[in-house]
């Protein structure tokens, strides 16, 4: 048995694409995350209390979803409804998040790809493309930075926020600070969309290069974060089934009943199925799911999204024009938000610590996050938490089996599938530290 | 222009997250590894080596001695670098049983029996310690100013005011939720630790309404005493500005959430924890 090794780069954490080969067929592809911590385990024996503070740790890229996430369960244990000022703020935490990670993915992860760079800070010897590659990058890192800016000033730090507390926030954001964020939306706004449109450019000329990025074949569909309209406050995970009708809205706990979880020898995250068969959470789940943004710009980009490609959209390439639909959409969300008043005195209310199980759901950047505590005299007695790239390991895995054939022969290894494997795996964006955990 | 390369172990990629916020490095400096953003295989010669995250398994122990003759200058950036931090709370006795029994898997790298800081696997020169650190001290780190002036501890540069007349019975702050803007959250019954941890961060958290705790490390007053020292003088803060019984802030102190940072050198109280090594600490 042949077996190609790939590393991963431009995705978050450590993970290898392993590909069996034998006589020239395919036996197998599969995506193995290569590191582990252990936080089920070792939060044991916490005081629920502090998990606000050590959840983040998880990721520092997915941290805010985290930290939400931890308050929400202890609020599910306790009985407990934070006040809608903390709800807003919340709302701009996870907003931040999003304008973030998005840029992030589609201007640092796989524009390179596009552009047939390294990076988007690798010097190119083409004058032209590297005009075009200076302006972009730097623009990209505007973008970037209004989205870690927001979250600094709804979360207080940017990484590992700390201001969702049980009960609601620590405090709300004065106006000084409120208008300052909400100046650098309005800046980075157009900019966004200028990227956007190059992007969306870029993107298709590679896809007519290439074809299909592997396997656009139907698929259960999964998010959180509502589906009339983006609503990131929703605490019911929705599910598209692969024809396009809807199959439900679930609890979290209605949801995780409806899931198989595998764990497997090759690799430290395990994998879900949604009653047996393939799922996909993430930017395309989300946008095949909303029947509008709800903000005029990306309602724009959405109604050509949709004349293009259909509802719902299937191909894989296309996660990726669904990422740069909600980074428009979350920076004008934002904006509105922000031009509310939110200096408020009362942003949190108290609370009785008790014992008790509950769940806390969040629709992250990767799709519906939660976690599960157990609480007995004040301490965790168990923990779980269900990652959203672990739905999408399946689908995966499934994608790089048809990239596999497509360049595995019984003569040769065209070694393009090196960075085919690359592209399948970004259009998920998979988030190794939160799979593994 | 110089190179630097960026190693992420294992860990969370905060501290790689706070390097691209701070982005001023972009023009004075060449970054020609780091996983997270380049697609580059192996580790070049190069002026700095930033090395994230703790040796939790063997591929981890492998890169790290492959990377580190590369570089002109190591650096331990982070918590989990510098001494475990998260990555080392999976050293605790019942979960370390747990961890050796993950046997049988395939092509993977396989988990060492503990986790293990930087400085004992490799001669490193500096650390930069924060979870993560700031986005502005990773500019310090990479240009270093001609006159450094940093606050010595969390609390000099958090613009809270202490009041004498609160004194909190319990470490209740917690339980209250909205947190009352310009008043020292040791006044109102949180435990913060920021009197003596290692400033430099600019207090973000405590200006937030979250009390300190610790991720930065001792203060320089502190780092190459053990960690009972360290906790003695946060009793006698408290114990000074508050009426909590001591016993509480015994109990406290010595929470899960706190030993993820404040026992940076449990490994080697008197050494600092760097054994036989001159380490500069930022």
């Amino acid at each position: 048995m042949v077996t190609l090794i790939f590393p991963l780069s431009r995705i978050e954490g450590h993970a290898q694409v392993v590909i069996e080969v034998e006589a020239g067929k395919v036996v197998s592809a599969h995506f193995q995350a290569t590191e582990y911590r252990g936080f089920q385990h070792f939060v044991q024996g916490v005081p629920a209390e502090q998990m606000p503070v050590i959840v983040p740790r998880i990721c520092g890229v997915c941290s805010t979803a985290h930290h939400i996430a931890a308050v929400a369960t202890l609020e599910d244990i306790y009985g407990v409804v934070p006040p809608p000022a903390a709800s807003k703020l919340r709302e701009l935490l996870l907003l931040g998040q999003l304008i973030q990670n998005q840029a992030t993915s589609l201007f640092l992860f796989t524009m390179p790809d596009c552009l047939g760079l390294k990076s988007i800070f690798a010097h190119s010897e083409d004058p032209e493309l590297e005009k075009f590659r200076t302006s972009f990058g730097s623009h990209s890192l505007m973008v970037r930075k209004a989205g870690t800016d927001l979250i600094n000033a709804a979360g207080g730090q940017s990484i590992h926020p700390v201001k969702a507390v049980v009960g609601g926030m620590t405090s709300a954001m004065s106006s000084e600070a409120a208008d300052a964020v909400n100046r650098q939306m309005e800046k980075a706004l157009p900019l966004a969309c200028g990227l956007f449109e190059s992007y969306w450019k870029e993107l298709l000329d590679m896809g007519n290069r290439i074809g299909s990025l592997g396997d656009d074949g139907p698929a259960y569909y999964v998010s959180a974060a509502g589906r009339d309209r983006p609503d990131f406050a929703s605490r019911t995970v929705c599910v598209m089934n692969p024809d396009g009708t809807e199959e439900g809205g679930f609890s979290a706990a209605e949801f995780l009943s409806r899931l198989t979880h595998r764990e497997t020898d090759y690799s430290y995250a395990g994998k879900t199925s949604y009653k047996g068969e393939v799922m996909r959470a993430n930017s395309l789940a989300r946008i095949n799911m909303f029947d509008q943004m709800g903000t005029p710009i990306a309602d724009e980009y959405l109604k050509r999204f949709r004349s293009d490609f259909g509802r719902p959209a299937q191909d894989l390439i296309l996660y990726d024009l669904a990422r740069g639909i909600e980074l428009v959409y979350a920076i004008e969300r934002a904006s509105q938000i922000l031009e509310e008043p939110l200096y408020e005195v009362e942003t949190a209310v108290p609370h009785t610590v008790r014992d008790g199980e509950g769940y806390g759901l969040v629709e992250a950047p990767r799709g519906p996050l939660i976690h599960r505590y157990r609480v007995r005299k004040g301490l965790i007695e168990k923990a779980e938490f269900v990652i959203p790239t672990v739905h999408n390991v399946m689908a995966i895995e499934r994608a790089l089996k048809v990239a596999a054939q497509r360049y595995i022969t019984p003569e040769k290894v065209d070694m393009e599938l090196d960075q085919a494997v690359g592209r399948v795996v970004r259009a998920f964006d998979p988030c190794i530290a939160c799979a593994t955990h | 222009m110089q190179q630097f390369a960026v190693l992420q172990l294992t860990g969370c990629a905060g501290c790689e997250v706070s390097l691209l916020n701070a982005e001023e490095w972009l023009e004075q400096y060449e970054l020609v590894y780091m996983p997270l953003v380049i697609s580059a295989n192996s580790i070049p010669d190069v002026d700095i080596l930033l090395v994230s995250g703790g040796v939790r398994t063997d591929e981890d122990l492998v890169r790290l001695r492959r990377a580190a003759p590369k570089a002109k200058k190591v650096v331990a950036v982070g918590t989990c670098a510098i001494s475990g931090g998260v990555a080392n709370l999976g050293s605790r006795d019942e979960v370390h049983d747990l961890f050796l029994a993950e046997e049988g898997r395939r092509h993977l790298p396989r988990l060492l029996p503990e986790c293990r800081s930087i400085a004992e696997v490799v001669p490193i020169q500096q650390t930069l310690p924060g979870c993560p650190p700031t986005p502005e001290l990773f500019v310090r780190l990479l240009f270093p100013p001609k006159d450094l002036h940093m606050a010595k501890t969390v609390c000099q540069e958090c613009d809270r005011k202490k009041q004498k007349t609160m004194r909190p019975r319990h470490l209740e702050g917690l339980l209250r939720g909205t947190v009352l803007p310009e008043i020292c959250l040791i006044n109102q019954g949180y435990l913060c630790i920021g009197t003596s941890t290692r400033g430099g961060c600019n207090a973000p958290c405590t200006r937030a309404g979250q009390p300190c705790v610790g991720c930065r490390g001792p203060s320089e007053a502190f780092i190459h005493k053990g960690p009972e020292s360290w906790l003695n003088t946060i009793e006698k803060v408290f114990s000074k500005m508050t009426d909590v019984p001591s016993n509480e802030i015994k109990a406290a102190l010595r929470s899960p959430q706190l030993s993820l940072f404040l026992f940076q050198l449990s490994h080697d109280p008197s050494t600092g924890g760097h054994p036989g090594q001159e380490v500069e600490v930022l």
